[in-house]
């Protein structure tokens, strides 16, 4: 069982705060929180960096990443200006959140060609910003298309399609596949044709 | 208002600053300040510079110590550094290597 540390309303801390508990804040962390319990932040709370945990309870305000390992929820009162990543995420009325809210395995635990994938494998594609703003919505994000060599990924057998909620994200039809010509190659063909 | 506890399994790298009490049971490494009072329980390792009202030790802490009230080292504390108190006590198993000023 997890041990209980709670970081009362009057503390401030200015460093990070790492450990295997579960962590509640009620007072202001200027630094980086990586526990492996779970974390709640309290109305009234303040984290002004990244989070990570098991189970993320935002009641306060966040300017940072949370990435759960098994669930974030904000609660009505909370305030993120950072990203949400984890397998399930729970915004609750009264929520606010600006950032790229995630929904996929936890880093490593998904399979990593499923993800490069992200649903158009021959597509060499620019990445999406679009995708970063959307409002509290309980559609599941894009998964953002990796940057790694997705013609790798395209030569990978396709896997049979993953339960993880991400995958079905209807996104539309893909972009249409234009071969890029070198330069010059439309006059080199008509040389030819000549 | 509930005090601060920092558990066991935490450790924090930095500056803590508290208004109420604080619990240590874990690890803090840095700069400790809190007005109220500290109290760092057997397990509990503070290595850093400890500004606070009246402090327990049952732990080990190494730094500096200035408190402006008292200063009790229990049976397994381990502190390393000076103290500055305007009382202090050390009990029989407590083990002690500093300075101590009592602003006599």
């Amino acid at each position: 069982m997890a041990l209980l540390t709670v970081i009362g309303r009057g503390v401030r801390i200015r460093g990070r705060v790492t450990g295997e508990a579960d962590l509640t804040i009620e007072g202001h962390v200027e630094g980086e929180v990586a526990v492996s319990g779970d974390v709640t932040i309290e109305a009234g709370g303040l984290v002004g960096a990244n989070v990570s945990g098991r189970v993320i309870v935002v009641r306060g305000a966040v300017r940072g990443d949370l990435t759960g390992e098994e669930l974030v929820r904000l609660e009505e009162g909370s305030r993120v200006v950072g990203d949400l990543r984890a397998p399930r995420i729970d915004i609750a009325k009264g929520g606010l959140v600006r950032g790229l809210v995630q929904t996929s395995g936890s880093v490593g635990a998904a399979r990593p060609a499923a993800r490069a994938r992200a649903d158009a494998p021959a597509i060499r594609r620019a990445p999406a910003p679009a995708a970063a703003r959307p409002a509290p919505a309980p559609a599941p994000a894009p998964v953002r298309a990796a940057p790694a060599p997705t013609k790798a990924a395209a030569t990978v057998a396709r896997p049979t399609p993953a339960a993880a909620p991400a995958r079905h994200a209807a996104k539309g039809p893909p972009p249409p596949v234009v071969p890029a010509l070198k330069k010059g190659a439309k006059a080199a063909l008509k040389k030819k044709a000549t | 208002m509930a005090s601060t506890v920092i558990g066991a399994g935490i450790t924090i790298e930095g500056e803590v600053s508290a208004d109420d009490e604080i619990v240590v049971q874990g690890t803090i490494r840095g700069k400790l300040e809190a007005r109220e009072g500290v109290t760092v329980e057997a397990g509990g390792v503070v290595e850093a510079d400890i500004v606070s009202g009246p402090l327990t030790v049952a732990g080990s802490i190494t730094g500096n110590i200035t408190s402006s009230d008292r200063v009790d080292l229990q049976s397994g504390a381990r502190v390393v550094g000076n103290v500055k108190a305007t009382r202090i006590t050390i009990a029989d198993g407590a083990q002690f290597k500093g300075n101590v000023d009592m602003d006599v």
